[in-house]
């Protein structure tokens, strides 16, 4: 008795306090494709990363000790850090952006894909969980500097993919009643 | 003891006086058209007042008639607001097509898992079985109700005010009246009257939450429908933008794995 007392009331709790997270209002919100669109051919700050990437190279602040410059090297650390951080957040803010626009696309179409819907939210966790794990790493001073090498050689393709991806959404815009959607 | 009950008979009248203000309310703003679920919920329980109001003074409150009117106009306000929810919810996502088709299954998903959980925790006493019964549905329309918010704020779906306080007031009560149903499976001697009473504070908190709303409603708080998208451009949107975000993740599982190997 006194487990299902305890049960009840918490799940009943539990869905008050979910309700009240439901309703309140969103931080960010799209309204439309078009601002999806908008917000998609916004230009990246990737496209500047390969030369932030040259700055970062191991071999400086390797050659700043070398000279007895410690001080200086701690300081280029510390910018590495702040600069991986700030791609971090750069990655997670394009993959909000896209998981708005599937969300507006479910919104406007006659019938949804269970399948793509759960792709979407199982994405989604795992990017939430990578992005948590990297950034808490990142705090606790574990660098990835090799890992920069590889997000380098990524860049470019990644710049190209959401270029095409932006410009093939606008295609479809343009051709279907685009200017009716909510 | 005295006392006690004769607050619930003010709360009684008070609740029965609020009922009357918001059914006025829904004909002075021709609402009974844009709910008529909601409006027939409220007409009903104005009816279950007076039907239980009267069994009680003619078999006495005590009595084994008054308590089968009681409970059997109980079961048919709690189909009544089944209605009145499942009409939020058309009304919320129906219009994009889309999803309702997609979330109403896994509404009814949800609802069933409700119910098979809170049958699966209920007592097996026949005393109280109605209790559980009306623990269950109640724990079902507060589930559902959550769920639609859960939708409508993942796909960003614009909800009328109307519409959105008419769900917070009917899982706010639904979600009382499943502590309250637990507190009197516990101690129902001790709590007899004092869970009449919390019932109709709680039900009386609705009511003021939903006279507000229709007080505050106007036309244009209507939403225009969304215009369609063909299905294949969906279909072929959705897989690019999955692929999007499956390379996104791929990207990060990369840069993580290298730190493990430099680690």
């Amino acid at each position: 008795m006194t487990t299902s007392l305890f049960l009840f009331s918490l799940i009943a709790v539990v869905l008050v306090l979910l309700l009240a997270w439901a309703i309140r209002p969103a931080k960010r919100q799209l309204v439309s494709v078009d601002d999806v669109l908008d917000a998609l051919s916004e230009r990246r700050h990737y496209a500047r990363l390969p030369q932030i990437l040259q700055s970062l190279r191991p071999e400086d602040p390797d050659y700043l000790h070398s000279r007895g410059q410690d001080q200086l090297a701690v300081r280029l650390r510390r910018e590495r850090k702040r600069i991986a951080l700030r791609y971090l957040n750069d990655l997670s803010d394009e993959y909000h952006l896209l998981l708005e626009a599937s969300r507006i696309l479910a919104r406007v179409a006659p019938e949804v894909s269970a399948m793509d819907e759960f792709a979407r939210l199982r994405s989604n966790l795992r990017f939430t969980l990578y992005c948590r794990y990297l950034r808490w790493r990142l705090w606790l001073g574990l660098q990835p500097w090799d890992a920069f090498g590889i997000l380098s050689d990524m860049e470019g393709e990644m710049t190209l993919q959401l270029e095409m991806a932006s410009s093939r959404l606008g295609e479809q815009a343009a051709v279907s009643p685009g200017s009716r959607y909510p | 003891m005295l006392p006690l009950l004769a607050l619930r008979n003010v709360f009684w009248a008070l609740s029965t006086i609020l009922e009357v203000v918001l059914l006025l309310f829904l004909v002075r703003r021709h609402l009974h058209r844009a709910v008529p679920a909601f409006f027939a919920y409220v007409v009903l329980v104005i009816l279950q007042s007076a039907v239980v109001a009267s069994s009680f003074a003619f078999f006495g409150a005590s009595s084994e008639p008054a308590f089968r009117i009681a409970w059997g106009s109980q079961a048919v306000i709690v189909v009544a607001r089944w209605f009145a929810v499942m009409e939020i919810a058309k009304k919320t996502l129906a219009q994009y097509t889309g999803i309702w088709a997609f979330t109403s299954r896994l509404l009814i998903l949800v609802t069933a898992l409700m119910l098979l959980y809170s049958i699966g925790f209920s007592g097996s006493r026949m005393s109280l079985l109605i209790l559980n019964a009306h623990r269950s549905v109640e724990l079902c329309i507060a589930g559902l109700i959550v769920a639609i918010f859960v939708f409508v704020r993942y796909y960003r779906v614009p909800v009328n005010p109307l519409q959105r306080t008419l769900a917070v007031g009917f899982c706010l009560y639904s979600s009382f009246s499943v502590i309250n149903d637990s507190l009197y499976e516990k101690w129902r001697l001790a709590v007899g009257s004092l869970w009449n009473y919390l019932d109709m504070l709680t039900f009386i908190a609705s009511l003021i939450l939903w006279i507000q709303a229709v007080r505050a409603y106007s036309v244009s708080q209507e939403q225009i429908g969304p215009a369609a998208l063909p299905s294949d451009t969906y279909g072929e949107l959705s897989r690019k933008l999955n692929s999007r975000l499956d390379l996104l993740n791929q990207r990060l599982e990369r840069f993580f794995r290298s730190q493990d190997l430099r680690s």
